[in-house]
Protein backbone atom coordinates (compact mmCIF):
# COMPACT_ATOMS: atom_id res chain seq x y z
CA UNK A 1 0.00 0.00 0.00
CA UNK A 2 1.56 3.32 -1.00
CA UNK A 3 0.85 6.74 1.03
CA UNK A 4 -1.69 7.71 -1.74
CA UNK A 5 -3.67 4.47 -1.19
CA UNK A 6 -3.38 4.57 2.79
CA UNK A 7 -4.63 8.01 3.35
CA UNK A 8 -7.72 7.35 0.56
CA UNK A 9 -8.30 4.34 2.65
CA UNK A 10 -8.64 6.50 6.42
CA UNK A 11 -11.18 8.77 4.14
CA UNK A 12 -13.28 6.13 3.09
CA UNK A 13 -12.80 4.35 6.67
CA UNK A 14 -11.40 1.03 4.99
CA UNK A 15 -8.90 -0.97 6.20
CA UNK A 16 -5.09 -0.32 5.52
CA UNK A 17 -1.71 -1.42 6.49
CA UNK A 18 -0.98 1.53 8.80
CA UNK A 19 -2.59 4.25 10.19
CA UNK A 20 -1.37 7.36 7.60
CA UNK A 21 0.36 9.95 8.72
CA UNK A 22 0.84 13.66 7.66
CA UNK A 23 3.23 16.07 9.19
CA UNK A 24 2.23 19.90 8.18
CA UNK A 25 5.44 20.29 7.08
CA UNK A 26 5.59 23.53 5.33
CA UNK A 27 8.34 26.83 5.96
CA UNK A 28 10.11 23.61 8.49
CA UNK A 29 11.44 21.83 4.90
CA UNK A 30 13.23 25.36 4.53
CA UNK A 31 15.03 25.35 7.49
CA UNK A 32 16.18 21.69 7.21
CA UNK A 33 17.52 22.50 3.92
CA UNK A 34 19.29 25.54 5.50
CA UNK A 35 17.76 27.47 2.69
CA UNK A 36 16.18 31.22 4.02
CA UNK A 37 12.33 31.17 4.28
CA UNK A 38 11.99 34.15 2.55
CA UNK A 39 13.58 32.77 -0.45
CA UNK A 40 11.39 29.17 -0.33
CA UNK A 41 7.86 30.98 -0.21
CA UNK A 42 9.30 33.15 -3.71
CA UNK A 43 10.42 29.79 -5.67
CA UNK A 44 8.35 26.97 -6.63
CA UNK A 45 11.33 25.13 -7.94
CA UNK A 46 13.33 25.60 -4.60
CA UNK A 47 10.24 24.73 -2.58
CA UNK A 48 9.37 21.68 -4.43
CA UNK A 49 12.98 20.19 -3.69
CA UNK A 50 12.71 21.37 0.16
CA UNK A 51 9.31 19.34 0.77
CA UNK A 52 10.90 16.12 -1.05
CA UNK A 53 13.56 16.43 1.02
CA UNK A 54 11.69 16.45 3.98
CA UNK A 55 9.53 13.55 2.37
CA UNK A 56 12.51 11.45 1.74
CA UNK A 57 14.07 12.60 5.39
CA UNK A 58 10.91 11.42 7.41
CA UNK A 59 8.68 9.31 4.99
CA UNK A 60 5.49 10.72 5.97
CA UNK A 61 2.61 10.04 3.52
CA UNK A 62 1.98 13.77 1.93
CA UNK A 63 4.15 16.71 0.82
CA UNK A 64 3.24 19.88 0.44
CA UNK A 65 2.94 23.21 -2.45
CA UNK A 66 2.46 25.84 0.13
CA UNK A 67 3.47 28.90 0.95
CA UNK A 68 1.41 31.11 3.67
CA UNK A 69 -1.20 33.02 3.78
CA UNK A 70 -0.60 35.54 1.77
CA UNK A 71 -0.31 34.48 -1.72
CA UNK A 72 -3.75 35.29 -2.42
CA UNK A 73 -4.17 38.62 -1.24
CA UNK A 74 -0.76 39.65 -2.98
CA UNK A 75 -1.90 38.66 -5.84
CA UNK A 76 -4.92 40.73 -5.40
CA UNK A 77 -2.86 43.84 -4.70
CA UNK A 78 -2.07 44.13 -0.98
CA UNK A 79 1.84 44.78 -0.82
CA UNK A 80 3.72 42.37 1.90
CA UNK A 81 7.22 42.78 3.38
CA UNK A 82 9.41 39.16 2.88
CA UNK A 83 11.97 38.47 5.52
CA UNK A 84 14.83 36.16 5.52
CA UNK A 85 14.02 33.78 8.39
CA UNK A 86 9.68 34.37 8.82
CA UNK A 87 6.70 34.59 6.99
CA UNK A 88 6.31 37.55 5.16
CA UNK A 89 3.56 39.79 6.28
CA UNK A 90 0.97 42.09 5.01
CA UNK A 91 2.56 45.78 4.18
CA UNK A 92 -0.66 47.65 2.85
CA UNK A 93 -3.94 45.49 2.55
CA UNK A 94 -5.63 46.32 -0.77
CA UNK A 95 -9.17 47.07 0.28
CA UNK A 96 -7.44 49.00 3.71
CA UNK A 97 -6.21 51.25 1.29
CA UNK A 98 -9.46 52.29 -0.35
CA UNK A 99 -10.13 50.57 -2.88
CA UNK A 100 -13.70 48.90 -3.50
CA UNK A 101 -14.83 45.53 -4.45
CA UNK A 102 -15.30 46.86 -7.85
CA UNK A 103 -12.56 47.88 -8.14
CA UNK A 104 -10.19 44.19 -7.66
CA UNK A 105 -10.29 41.88 -10.44
CA UNK A 106 -10.16 37.99 -9.73
CA UNK A 107 -6.27 36.96 -9.82
CA UNK A 108 -4.96 34.81 -12.67
CA UNK A 109 -3.29 31.78 -11.26
CA UNK A 110 -0.92 31.83 -14.29
CA UNK A 111 0.24 35.33 -14.18
CA UNK A 112 -0.17 36.65 -11.11
CA UNK A 113 1.84 37.22 -7.60
CA UNK A 114 3.46 34.00 -6.81
CA UNK A 115 0.68 32.00 -7.92
CA UNK A 116 2.39 30.60 -10.42
CA UNK A 117 5.71 30.19 -8.24
CA UNK A 118 3.34 27.86 -6.19
CA UNK A 119 1.62 26.10 -9.27
CA UNK A 120 5.05 25.31 -10.36
CA UNK A 121 6.06 23.71 -6.80
CA UNK A 122 2.59 21.49 -7.07
CA UNK A 123 3.78 20.41 -10.73
CA UNK A 124 7.61 19.64 -9.84
CA UNK A 125 5.90 17.64 -6.28
CA UNK A 126 3.58 15.87 -8.52
CA UNK A 127 6.43 14.60 -10.93
CA UNK A 128 8.41 13.78 -8.20
CA UNK A 129 5.92 11.26 -6.50
CA UNK A 130 3.40 10.65 -8.93
CA UNK A 131 0.56 8.70 -7.35
CA UNK A 132 2.78 6.92 -4.76
CA UNK A 133 2.55 10.33 -2.14
CA UNK A 134 -0.59 12.96 -1.75
CA UNK A 135 0.68 16.40 -3.24
CA UNK A 136 -1.43 18.92 -1.04
CA UNK A 137 -2.07 22.70 -2.44
CA UNK A 138 -3.51 25.07 -0.25
CA UNK A 139 -5.80 28.06 -0.84
CA UNK A 140 -7.62 30.13 2.19
CA UNK A 141 -11.12 30.05 3.08
CA UNK A 142 -13.05 32.75 1.61
CA UNK A 143 -13.18 34.46 5.02
CA UNK A 144 -9.98 34.30 5.81
CA UNK A 145 -9.17 35.52 2.51
CA UNK A 146 -11.69 38.77 3.20
CA UNK A 147 -9.45 38.91 6.46
CA UNK A 148 -6.32 39.28 4.42
CA UNK A 149 -7.77 41.85 1.76
CA UNK A 150 -8.77 44.59 4.23
CA UNK A 151 -7.47 43.62 7.86
CA UNK A 152 -9.32 41.38 10.68
CA UNK A 153 -10.68 44.66 12.38
CA UNK A 154 -12.01 46.09 9.54
CA UNK A 155 -13.60 43.22 7.88
CA UNK A 156 -14.99 42.00 11.37
CA UNK A 157 -16.54 45.08 11.86
CA UNK A 158 -17.71 45.29 8.28
CA UNK A 159 -19.47 41.93 8.98
CA UNK A 160 -21.92 43.74 11.63
CA UNK A 161 -22.47 47.39 10.48
CA UNK A 162 -22.82 46.30 6.35
CA UNK A 163 -23.49 42.50 6.20
CA UNK A 164 -24.52 42.73 2.58
CA UNK A 165 -21.10 44.51 1.38
CA UNK A 166 -19.25 42.17 3.68
CA UNK A 167 -20.87 38.82 2.02
CA UNK A 168 -20.11 40.45 -1.63
CA UNK A 169 -16.50 40.43 -0.41
CA UNK A 170 -16.85 36.66 0.78
CA UNK A 171 -18.41 35.49 -2.87
CA UNK A 172 -15.92 37.89 -4.54
CA UNK A 173 -13.17 35.46 -1.99
CA UNK A 174 -15.16 32.57 -2.50
CA UNK A 175 -14.45 33.14 -6.28
CA UNK A 176 -10.85 33.76 -6.28
CA UNK A 177 -10.31 30.57 -3.85
CA UNK A 178 -11.87 28.47 -6.56
CA UNK A 179 -10.07 29.88 -9.28
CA UNK A 180 -7.16 29.23 -7.54
CA UNK A 181 -7.90 25.77 -6.04
CA UNK A 182 -9.05 24.67 -9.64
CA UNK A 183 -5.41 25.69 -11.19
CA UNK A 184 -3.73 23.81 -8.30
CA UNK A 185 -5.86 20.45 -9.11
CA UNK A 186 -4.51 20.98 -13.09
CA UNK A 187 -0.98 21.73 -11.83
CA UNK A 188 -0.82 18.27 -10.42
CA UNK A 189 -1.95 18.40 -6.66
CA UNK A 190 -4.08 15.82 -5.62
CA UNK A 191 -6.44 18.49 -3.36
CA UNK A 192 -5.88 21.89 -2.37
CA UNK A 193 -6.37 22.04 1.38
CA UNK A 194 -8.40 25.04 2.47
CA UNK A 195 -7.20 26.76 5.11
CA UNK A 196 -9.71 28.91 7.52
CA UNK A 197 -8.15 29.75 10.66
CA UNK A 198 -10.21 33.21 10.74
CA UNK A 199 -13.45 30.40 10.67
CA UNK A 200 -12.65 29.48 14.23
CA UNK A 201 -15.30 29.45 16.78
CA UNK A 202 -12.41 31.80 19.21
CA UNK A 203 -12.62 34.51 16.26
CA UNK A 204 -16.35 34.16 15.35
CA UNK A 205 -19.39 32.40 16.82
CA UNK A 206 -20.88 29.72 15.39
CA UNK A 207 -23.82 31.51 14.26
CA UNK A 208 -21.75 33.53 12.19
CA UNK A 209 -20.25 30.66 10.20
CA UNK A 210 -23.49 29.53 9.62
CA UNK A 211 -24.41 32.73 8.21
CA UNK A 212 -21.76 33.97 6.06
CA UNK A 213 -19.07 30.80 5.83
CA UNK A 214 -21.02 27.36 5.76
CA UNK A 215 -22.50 27.91 2.28
CA UNK A 216 -19.72 29.36 0.41
CA UNK A 217 -17.39 26.88 1.52
CA UNK A 218 -19.68 24.07 0.42
CA UNK A 219 -19.29 25.89 -3.29
CA UNK A 220 -15.51 25.96 -3.02
CA UNK A 221 -15.44 22.06 -2.06
CA UNK A 222 -18.36 21.44 -4.49
CA UNK A 223 -15.84 23.06 -7.54
CA UNK A 224 -13.11 21.43 -5.75
CA UNK A 225 -14.57 17.99 -6.03
CA UNK A 226 -16.08 18.31 -9.97
CA UNK A 227 -12.50 19.24 -11.13
CA UNK A 228 -10.96 15.89 -9.49
CA UNK A 229 -10.28 17.01 -5.73
CA UNK A 230 -9.53 13.32 -4.45
CA UNK A 231 -10.82 14.54 -1.48
CA UNK A 232 -12.32 17.77 0.50
CA UNK A 233 -9.69 18.90 3.32
CA UNK A 234 -10.50 21.60 5.62
CA UNK A 235 -8.51 23.01 8.49
CA UNK A 236 -9.89 25.14 10.82
CA UNK A 237 -7.49 25.99 13.74
CA UNK A 238 -8.52 26.79 17.40
CA UNK A 239 -11.33 24.95 19.29
CA UNK A 240 -13.58 24.03 15.58
CA UNK A 241 -16.33 22.01 18.14
CA UNK A 242 -19.39 24.17 17.61
CA UNK A 243 -18.63 24.45 13.86
CA UNK A 244 -18.16 20.67 13.23
CA UNK A 245 -22.03 19.88 12.64
CA UNK A 246 -22.14 21.91 9.39
CA UNK A 247 -18.98 20.09 8.04
CA UNK A 248 -20.75 16.93 6.43
CA UNK A 249 -22.94 19.20 4.37
CA UNK A 250 -20.31 21.52 3.08
CA UNK A 251 -18.74 18.29 2.17
CA UNK A 252 -15.69 17.62 4.21
CA UNK A 253 -14.21 14.38 3.47
CA UNK A 254 -11.12 15.04 6.07
CA UNK A 255 -11.17 17.81 9.03
CA UNK A 256 -8.56 18.90 10.82
CA UNK A 257 -8.94 18.99 14.52
CA UNK A 258 -6.27 21.44 16.49
CA UNK A 259 -4.49 20.33 19.64
CA UNK A 260 -7.44 21.95 22.00
CA UNK A 261 -10.08 19.71 20.57
CA UNK A 262 -11.22 16.75 22.42
CA UNK A 263 -10.81 13.67 19.86
CA UNK A 264 -13.71 11.44 21.08
CA UNK A 265 -16.08 14.90 21.01
CA UNK A 266 -14.68 15.14 17.25
CA UNK A 267 -15.62 11.67 16.67
CA UNK A 268 -18.86 11.66 18.37
CA UNK A 269 -19.68 14.88 16.42
CA UNK A 270 -18.24 13.36 13.36
CA UNK A 271 -18.93 9.59 13.14
CA UNK A 272 -18.31 9.51 9.33
CA UNK A 273 -15.74 11.76 8.69
CA UNK A 274 -11.71 11.03 8.60
CA UNK A 275 -10.37 13.29 11.17
CA UNK A 276 -6.64 14.35 11.29
CA UNK A 277 -4.66 15.82 14.15
CA UNK A 278 -4.40 16.87 16.74
CA UNK A 279 -0.67 17.43 18.60
CA UNK A 280 0.08 20.66 20.03
CA UNK A 281 2.26 22.33 17.21
CA UNK A 282 4.20 23.95 19.70
CA UNK A 283 5.59 20.81 21.15
CA UNK A 284 7.54 19.62 18.25
CA UNK A 285 9.35 23.02 19.43
CA UNK A 286 9.53 22.64 23.35
CA UNK A 287 8.86 19.25 23.93
CA UNK A 288 11.14 15.59 24.01
CA UNK A 289 11.18 13.19 21.63
CA UNK A 290 9.46 10.71 24.23
CA UNK A 291 6.36 13.17 24.88
CA UNK A 292 5.57 12.72 21.12
CA UNK A 293 5.65 9.52 21.43
CA UNK A 294 3.69 9.07 23.59
CA UNK A 295 1.15 11.52 22.65
CA UNK A 296 1.03 9.64 18.95
CA UNK A 297 0.52 6.29 20.55
CA UNK A 298 -2.34 8.12 22.64
CA UNK A 299 -3.83 9.03 19.63
CA UNK A 300 -3.32 6.21 17.23
CA UNK A 301 -5.48 3.86 20.07
CA UNK A 302 -8.28 6.51 20.77
CA UNK A 303 -8.71 6.18 17.15
CA UNK A 304 -7.25 2.38 16.72
CA UNK A 305 -11.37 1.38 16.61
CA UNK A 306 -12.71 3.59 14.74
CA UNK A 307 -10.16 4.18 11.46
CA UNK A 308 -10.67 7.56 9.41
CA UNK A 309 -7.93 8.94 11.19
CA UNK A 310 -4.77 10.87 10.01
CA UNK A 311 -2.08 11.27 13.04
CA UNK A 312 -0.37 14.94 12.59
CA UNK A 313 0.06 17.96 14.54
CA UNK A 314 -3.22 20.20 15.18
CA UNK A 315 -1.83 23.02 12.85
CA UNK A 316 1.34 23.80 11.20
CA UNK A 317 4.49 22.22 12.39
CA UNK A 318 6.16 25.42 13.34
CA UNK A 319 9.74 25.89 10.79
CA UNK A 320 12.09 26.27 14.19
CA UNK A 321 10.58 22.70 15.20
CA UNK A 322 12.99 19.82 16.19
CA UNK A 323 13.57 17.34 13.73
CA UNK A 324 14.37 14.31 15.94
CA UNK A 325 10.12 15.13 17.15
CA UNK A 326 8.72 15.07 13.74
CA UNK A 327 10.98 11.75 13.16
CA UNK A 328 8.93 10.43 16.81
CA UNK A 329 5.79 10.76 14.90
CA UNK A 330 6.14 9.27 11.94
CA UNK A 331 7.80 6.16 13.63
CA UNK A 332 4.67 6.05 16.35
CA UNK A 333 2.80 4.71 12.94
CA UNK A 334 5.25 2.49 12.56
CA UNK A 335 5.30 0.73 15.96
CA UNK A 336 1.26 0.02 14.83
CA UNK A 337 2.33 -2.80 12.35
CA UNK B 1 -25.34 55.15 46.99
CA UNK B 2 -26.68 53.14 43.57
CA UNK B 3 -30.08 55.30 42.97
CA UNK B 4 -29.37 54.93 38.92
CA UNK B 5 -30.54 51.83 36.54
CA UNK B 6 -27.43 50.20 34.61
CA UNK B 7 -29.02 47.56 33.64
CA UNK B 8 -29.78 48.96 29.94
CA UNK B 9 -25.89 50.02 29.76
CA UNK B 10 -24.61 46.88 30.35
CA UNK B 11 -27.57 45.03 28.40
CA UNK B 12 -26.15 47.71 25.26
CA UNK B 13 -22.38 47.06 25.72
CA UNK B 14 -22.94 43.28 26.13
CA UNK B 15 -25.17 43.62 22.97
CA UNK B 16 -21.89 45.86 20.93
CA UNK B 17 -24.74 48.31 20.72
CA UNK B 18 -22.66 51.36 20.82
CA UNK B 19 -25.21 53.94 20.05
CA UNK B 20 -28.13 52.85 22.61
CA UNK B 21 -24.78 52.46 24.87
CA UNK B 22 -23.81 56.45 24.20
CA UNK B 23 -27.49 57.07 24.62
CA UNK B 24 -27.89 55.24 27.83
CA UNK B 25 -24.64 56.91 29.01
CA UNK B 26 -26.24 60.57 28.27
CA UNK B 27 -29.12 59.54 30.09
CA UNK B 28 -27.42 58.04 33.11
CA UNK B 29 -25.36 61.60 33.29
CA UNK B 30 -28.32 63.58 32.38
CA UNK B 31 -30.28 61.86 35.88
CA UNK B 32 -27.41 62.56 37.86
CA UNK B 33 -25.12 59.56 37.47
CA UNK B 34 -21.57 59.98 37.87
CA UNK B 35 -18.77 58.98 35.23
CA UNK B 36 -17.06 56.59 38.20
CA UNK B 37 -20.28 54.97 38.80
CA UNK B 38 -21.19 54.47 35.32
CA UNK B 39 -17.68 53.26 34.72
CA UNK B 40 -17.58 50.67 37.88
CA UNK B 41 -21.66 49.28 37.67
CA UNK B 42 -21.68 49.89 33.92
CA UNK B 43 -19.12 49.02 31.94
CA UNK B 44 -17.10 46.61 34.68
CA UNK B 45 -20.23 44.90 35.53
CA UNK B 46 -20.78 44.72 31.55
CA UNK B 47 -17.28 43.36 32.01
CA UNK B 48 -17.14 41.05 34.26
CA UNK B 49 -20.21 39.39 32.78
CA UNK B 50 -18.45 39.10 29.14
CA UNK B 51 -15.66 37.26 31.32
CA UNK B 52 -18.18 34.78 32.43
CA UNK B 53 -19.46 33.86 29.36
CA UNK B 54 -15.85 33.57 27.56
CA UNK B 55 -15.07 29.85 29.02
CA UNK B 56 -12.97 28.00 26.57
CA UNK B 57 -16.07 26.76 24.10
CA UNK B 58 -17.59 29.62 24.16
CA UNK B 59 -14.66 33.13 23.57
CA UNK B 60 -15.00 34.19 20.47
CA UNK B 61 -13.53 37.79 19.43
CA UNK B 62 -16.06 39.55 17.24
CA UNK B 63 -18.22 39.65 20.55
CA UNK B 64 -15.80 41.05 22.49
CA UNK B 65 -14.49 43.66 19.74
CA UNK B 66 -18.13 44.31 19.49
CA UNK B 67 -18.55 45.07 23.02
CA UNK B 68 -15.06 46.69 23.55
CA UNK B 69 -16.06 49.03 20.82
CA UNK B 70 -18.97 50.27 22.52
CA UNK B 71 -16.96 50.12 25.51
CA UNK B 72 -14.79 52.57 24.07
CA UNK B 73 -17.38 54.74 22.57
CA UNK B 74 -19.29 55.13 26.36
CA UNK B 75 -15.85 56.49 27.47
CA UNK B 76 -15.18 58.98 25.36
CA UNK B 77 -18.61 59.78 26.29
CA UNK B 78 -17.65 60.23 29.54
CA UNK B 79 -13.90 61.75 29.35
CA UNK B 80 -14.38 63.79 25.86
CA UNK B 81 -10.78 64.89 24.74
CA UNK B 82 -9.45 68.02 27.33
CA UNK B 83 -11.18 66.34 29.78
CA UNK B 84 -9.04 65.02 32.85
CA UNK B 85 -7.95 61.21 32.35
CA UNK B 86 -9.89 58.43 34.22
CA UNK B 87 -7.86 57.25 37.77
CA UNK B 88 -6.17 53.86 36.58
CA UNK B 89 -4.92 51.27 38.26
CA UNK B 90 -1.71 50.91 36.74
CA UNK B 91 0.42 51.50 33.16
CA UNK B 92 0.53 48.08 31.32
CA UNK B 93 2.10 48.46 27.72
CA UNK B 94 1.61 45.80 25.08
CA UNK B 95 2.72 44.86 22.04
CA UNK B 96 2.99 42.12 19.15
CA UNK B 97 6.87 41.65 18.87
CA UNK B 98 8.90 42.13 15.67
CA UNK B 99 7.96 39.48 12.95
CA UNK B 100 3.97 39.46 14.20
CA UNK B 101 1.38 41.77 12.65
CA UNK B 102 -1.27 40.40 13.81
CA UNK B 103 -2.92 42.78 16.47
CA UNK B 104 -6.18 41.42 17.04
CA UNK B 105 -5.25 39.62 19.97
CA UNK B 106 -3.35 42.38 21.84
CA UNK B 107 -6.18 45.10 20.65
CA UNK B 108 -8.94 42.88 22.07
CA UNK B 109 -6.36 43.01 25.76
CA UNK B 110 -5.57 46.67 25.34
CA UNK B 111 -10.03 47.18 25.37
CA UNK B 112 -10.24 44.67 28.22
CA UNK B 113 -7.96 46.06 30.35
CA UNK B 114 -9.08 49.69 29.47
CA UNK B 115 -12.44 48.81 30.34
CA UNK B 116 -11.41 47.80 33.81
CA UNK B 117 -9.17 50.56 34.74
CA UNK B 118 -5.66 50.56 33.75
CA UNK B 119 -3.61 52.67 31.56
CA UNK B 120 -2.47 50.97 28.26
CA UNK B 121 0.29 52.38 26.32
CA UNK B 122 0.16 50.16 23.29
CA UNK B 123 4.19 49.58 21.04
CA UNK B 124 1.57 48.31 18.25
CA UNK B 125 2.60 45.27 16.34
CA UNK B 126 5.76 44.09 14.64
CA UNK B 127 7.40 45.74 17.84
CA UNK B 128 11.12 45.66 18.18
CA UNK B 129 11.81 44.60 21.44
CA UNK B 130 14.15 47.39 21.87
CA UNK B 131 11.64 50.11 21.65
CA UNK B 132 9.10 47.72 23.94
CA UNK B 133 11.39 47.89 27.15
CA UNK B 134 12.46 51.75 26.31
CA UNK B 135 8.86 52.24 26.32
CA UNK B 136 8.25 50.29 29.11
CA UNK B 137 10.72 52.04 30.77
CA UNK B 138 9.57 55.35 29.98
CA UNK B 139 6.13 54.90 31.24
CA UNK B 140 6.84 53.23 34.73
CA UNK B 141 4.85 50.27 33.67
CA UNK B 142 3.99 47.54 36.40
CA UNK B 143 3.38 45.29 33.67
CA UNK B 144 4.23 44.40 29.76
CA UNK B 145 1.66 42.08 27.77
CA UNK B 146 3.17 40.33 24.75
CA UNK B 147 0.89 38.78 22.21
CA UNK B 148 2.25 36.05 19.30
CA UNK B 149 -0.08 34.47 16.97
CA UNK B 150 2.77 32.96 15.36
CA UNK B 151 5.71 30.92 16.95
CA UNK B 152 8.74 32.00 15.27
CA UNK B 153 8.54 35.55 17.69
CA UNK B 154 9.03 32.40 20.69
CA UNK B 155 13.09 33.31 20.80
CA UNK B 156 12.31 37.13 21.67
CA UNK B 157 9.61 36.31 24.00
CA UNK B 158 12.30 34.54 25.80
CA UNK B 159 14.41 37.45 26.12
CA UNK B 160 12.18 39.95 27.16
CA UNK B 161 12.74 39.38 30.99
CA UNK B 162 16.34 39.06 30.99
CA UNK B 163 15.99 42.71 28.66
CA UNK B 164 14.42 43.91 31.61
CA UNK B 165 16.74 42.69 34.05
CA UNK B 166 19.46 44.39 32.24
CA UNK B 167 17.93 47.27 32.01
CA UNK B 168 17.02 47.46 35.86
CA UNK B 169 13.60 46.72 35.61
CA UNK B 170 13.65 43.19 36.64
CA UNK B 171 9.97 44.07 38.93
CA UNK B 172 8.12 44.35 35.80
CA UNK B 173 5.76 41.58 35.50
CA UNK B 174 5.54 39.95 31.84
CA UNK B 175 2.35 38.83 30.76
CA UNK B 176 2.15 36.60 27.21
CA UNK B 177 -0.58 35.25 25.07
CA UNK B 178 -2.29 34.48 21.22
CA UNK B 179 -3.04 31.50 19.64
CA UNK B 180 1.28 30.59 19.63
CA UNK B 181 2.19 31.89 23.07
CA UNK B 182 -0.54 30.61 25.27
CA UNK B 183 0.54 27.03 23.90
CA UNK B 184 3.48 27.32 26.03
CA UNK B 185 4.04 27.31 29.99
CA UNK B 186 5.12 30.65 31.14
CA UNK B 187 8.26 28.92 32.47
CA UNK B 188 9.27 27.40 28.64
CA UNK B 189 9.05 31.38 27.79
CA UNK B 190 10.29 32.56 30.47
CA UNK B 191 7.53 34.84 31.22
CA UNK B 192 5.64 35.22 34.47
CA UNK B 193 2.04 34.72 33.23
CA UNK B 194 0.58 33.09 29.98
CA UNK B 195 -2.66 33.92 29.52
CA UNK B 196 -5.38 31.60 27.64
CA UNK B 197 -7.93 34.83 27.60
CA UNK B 198 -7.34 38.62 27.72
CA UNK B 199 -9.76 38.21 30.60
CA UNK B 200 -7.03 35.69 31.99
CA UNK B 201 -4.52 38.46 32.19
CA UNK B 202 -6.97 41.09 33.98
CA UNK B 203 -7.24 39.02 36.25
CA UNK B 204 -3.99 38.05 36.37
CA UNK B 205 -3.19 42.16 36.90
CA UNK B 206 -6.06 42.39 39.37
CA UNK B 207 -4.05 40.07 41.80
CA UNK B 208 -1.19 42.09 41.33
CA UNK B 209 -2.65 45.24 41.79
CA UNK B 210 -4.86 44.55 44.64
CA UNK B 211 -8.38 45.34 42.35
CA UNK B 212 -11.27 43.28 43.33
CA UNK B 213 -13.74 42.28 40.22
Amino acid sequence: MNSLERIMAAVNFQAADRTPVIAQVFGHAATLADVSLGDYVRDGDLLARCQTQALQRYEYDAVFALMDVNVETEAIGSSLTYRTDQYPVVKTHILAEGAGLNKLSVPDPNRDGRMPELLKAARNLRKEVGDDVLVVGCVLGPMTLTIQLMGAETALFLAIDEPEQFARLLDFAAEVVIRFGVAQLEAGAHLPMVFDPSSSPSVIPAPFYREFVQARLKRVFEAFKQAGALANWLHTAGPAVPILPYYPQIGVDIANIDFCVDPPEAMRTLPTTCLNGNIRPLAFVLSEPEEIADESSRLLRAFAGRGGFILSSGCEIPPESRPENIAAMVQAVGRER
Amino acid sequence: MNDFEFDLLVESLLDGDQNNSVLETRRLLDAGAGRKQIITLGIESAMQQLDARCTAEQFNLLEIMLCGRAVMEVMKELYPPGAPAPETKATIVLASLQGDVHDLGKNIFKMVLTATGYRVVDCGKDCPLEKLIDAIQRENALAVGISGLITTIIPQARRVRDKLIERGLGRVKTLAGGAALKQATAESIQVDFVGQTAFDGARYLDQLTGSKR
